[in-house]
């Protein structure tokens, strides 16, 4: 597990573009399983018996969230815009990424304290990064467009734990991944789709399509919870090192949430439930709507400081959450009398 | 060329005020075989005499500071994460959802942030107090925390240090680039006798200048140093304070100190004469070393010669190559001239105290 999500977070500390993803995911899972890619962006491997009655899918998503540029002054300071959810505050003095015509490194510009001694955040409309490159040089690298990330590193923690930036999701790609290692020969009851998507932190759009393509029965959707820590409210959260958090929602399927429960307890996993009145934020939410249907279910693995640089995992959960969902596909899934 | 793989070595060793043992090592290490004194004073100062081609007239003082901005571990809570007060000055958004190392064994953590999910538009606007900031090592439970940490222990940043495009960025450019100057200094063969001072505790109120200037007595002094520069966008002139790419700085008047104006005109009209970059700043703003040493007994005729750091104080500080040469090149040419004078008048400025 270690393993995979380490090549997952690349070695260095700058890394992290989708395409960079796509090709870590494509080699990991080729290994396994065929793979294919779909319109959007998505990868999707295929394993299982194609003739199966029961048509299974796992998902999570690859892409992760980050700046675009979109304009560059006169003086070589690139304007960039976020995309997806991102903590304003976790911007200003940060190193980032530009992926132009080859990688450069900048700093977000943050105005020095002897300036300004107020507390404020960058609003949205001010972030501007900083490569200390001359005008020229930087329009020569970089366009409109490119994408811009905050660097992390992986880095190990006390405790089995792991932080690094975008463990939403790369921790969810690296237990699909496992999982498949997992169920690598094996014989399987169903035929099994496992799904990297493109697009959840902006519109879910790569799932929803891949659901449409795929047309599974059943889908589990692995994403990242909100693991507990101050300020995180408990009913919301499960602490890291106790498993998982399965999500209990009127958008979910009870037979599929039901089997979630009951293989955790089988693995004495002491999960913790998230439970929401409507919608869950995830994939599920169109995963479940695609096509004619798809009886869906969601479960995460608990992370800290979700959408920073910071994010924290357990190695222990991702394991565990493997281990869980290869049961699940090798029993058969959830049963729908 | 300066060495840069020393400026590295020195930028990634981890020396907040009071504990700057990894920094001192690496010094000493370097300088050993290049002086005709070093010795470590009570605070840790290091203290270097090193006789040039000539004996100088009077006795010239060139100092950096070794410790960089940080924090220190406060309190262990019962949840395993650690409360922790700043050494230095460090704004709130600097510490933010970073990457630390603490103590000996540099175990990693991070500060800890709420979701963004779970946050109410006010708390997106606003950083918490540093106070309510809490560092995460992965520990579960105080008892296993208290296995790798002390309280007391030292806490610096985990950060990048990149050396490309001619631009360095790093953590503790302030003032490892001083040390840098001064190393190299000090491993050259300098026109006259000269004394150096590596000293602690600038970041948290000028401390170890004010031992180290007494012990050495200068006549004169230059303090080499690291200074924010603001030339982003959004700010314009004067505010700008000065400028990165734009060469050394040489000052006339911060927050503690108004220079020796002869040296600052000596500085000024070399770097002019030898085709070197220089530049001063455009606000009353900052301080460093030279607050106390100007002051030291009778009085010491100080100038300070800055590397422009645009970020300073905080992971990712940037500075320009060409300005640390600039820096190299004008300390050099300001003591040669200072020392190389026949008559030194004490030309102190006139007019300009309030």
């Amino acid at each position: 597990m270690k393993e995979i999500l380490h090549r997952l977070c690349a070695d260095k500390g700058i890394s992290g573009s989708e395409d960079e993803m796509r090709g870590i995911i494509r080699e990991l899972a080729g290994d396994i399983a065929g793979v294919r890619s779909l319109p959007l962006g998505s990868i999707a491997a295929e394993m299982g018996d194609p003739d199966a009655k029961k048509h299974i899918m796992l998902d999570a998503h690859i892409d992760r969230i980050g700046l675009i540029v979109t304009y560059i002054d006169d003086e070589g300071f690139i304007k960039a815009e976020p995309v997806g959810g991102i903590d304003l505050r976790t911007l200003a003095g940060n190193v980032v990424t530009v992926y132009g015509k080859e990688e450069l490194t900048g700093v977000i510009c943050t105005v020095p304290p002897h300036l300004s001694r107020d507390n404020k955040a960058l609003t949205r409309e001010a972030v501007w990064i900083d490569t200390a490159l001359p005008v020229r040089q930087v329009r020569e690298l970089v366009q409109q467009g490119d994408s811009v990330l905050v660097c992390s590193a992986y880095t190990e923690l006390l405790g089995n734990k792991i932080s690094c930036s975008a463990l939403d999701n790369r921790a969810g790609c690296a237990v699909l991944i496992r999982c498949m290692q997992l169920l690598r020969d094996k014989e399987l009851p169903c035929r099994l789709s496992v799904v990297f998507s493109s697009q959840e932190e902006t519109h879910e759009s790569g799932a929803e399509t891949a659901a449409f393509i795929l047309r599974p029965d059943e889908a589990v959707v692995i994403d990242a919870g909100y693991g507990r820590q101050q300020g995180v409210p408990k009913e919301k959260s499960g602490k890291l090192g106790s498993g998982s958090i399965i999500s209990i929602a009127p958008s979910l399927s009870r037979g599929v949430t039901d089997k979630l429960i009951a293989l955790a307890r089988e693995l004495n996993m002491a999960s913790a439930y998230e439970v929401c009145g409507g919608k869950t934020g995830t994939n599920a939410d169109k995963i479940s709507v695609s096509a004619g249907g798809v009886r869906t279910g969601c479960i995460s693995f608990p992370d800290k400081n979700m959408h920073t640089q910071t994010e924290m995992v357990s190695l222990d959960d991702l394991e565990k959450l493997s281990q869980l969902l290869a049961l699940y596909v090798l029993e058969g899934g959830a049963s729908h009398a | 060329m300066l060495d840069y793989e020393l400026l590295e070595k020195l930028c990634r060793a981890d020396g907040i005020a009071g504990r700057e043992d990894e920094v001192r090592e690496l010094i000493l290490c370097e300088i050993g075989g290049h002086a005709d004194s070093i010795t470590i004073d009570n605070l840790g100062n290091i203290l270097v005499f090193k006789k040039g081609a000539r004996p100088a007239p009077k006795k010239l003082l060139i100092s950096a500071h070794m410790d960089e901005v940080g924090f220190i571990v406060t309190y262990i809570n019962d949840d395993g994460t650690l409360q922790f007060a700043p050494v230095g000055g460090i704004n709130s958004s600097a510490v933010y959802s970073r990457r630390v190392r603490i103590g000996e064994h540099k175990i990693r953590g991070v500060v800890n942030t709420k979701p963004v999910h779970l946050t109410t538009g006010e708390e997106r606007k606003e950083y918490p107090d540093i106070t309510d900031y809490r560092i995460d090592i992965g520990a579960d439970s105080r008892e296993e925390a208290e296995a790798y940490i002390q309280v007391g222990d030292m806490i610096t940043f985990d950060s990048i240090y990149e050396d490309r495009h001619g631009r360095i960025i790093s953590k503790a450019l302030d003032d490892r680039v001083g040390c840098l100057v001064l190393i190299e200094l000090i491993k050259s063969e300098l026109p006259f006798d000269m004394y150096f001072s590596f000293v602690v505790q600038e970041e948290i109120g000028l401390r170890g200048a004010k031992a180290a200037a007494f012990t050495i007595a200068p006549d004169s002094a230059i303090v080499v140093e690291g200074t924010t520069a603001s030339d982003l966008p959004g700010i314009e002139g004067a505010d700008r304070v000065c400028l990165m790419g734009g060469g050394a700085v040489v000052s006339l008047i911060d927050g503690s100190t108004i220079y020796d104006r002869d040296y600052y005109r000596t500085a000024m009209d070399y770097a002019a004469a030898n085709g070197i970059k220089a530049q001063t700043k455009s606000k009353v703003a900052g301080g460093n070393d030279a607050g106390t040493i100007h002051v030291s007994r009778g009085g010491v005729r100080t100038a300070a010669v800055s590397v422009p750091c645009r970020y300073i104080h905080s992971a990712s500080s940037i500075a320009s190559k060409e300005d640390i040469e600039a820096v190299y090149q004008v300390v050099r040419g300001l003591a040669e001239a200072i020392l190389g004078k026949e008559q030194d008048t004490a030309v102190h400025v006139q007019g300009t105290q309030s």
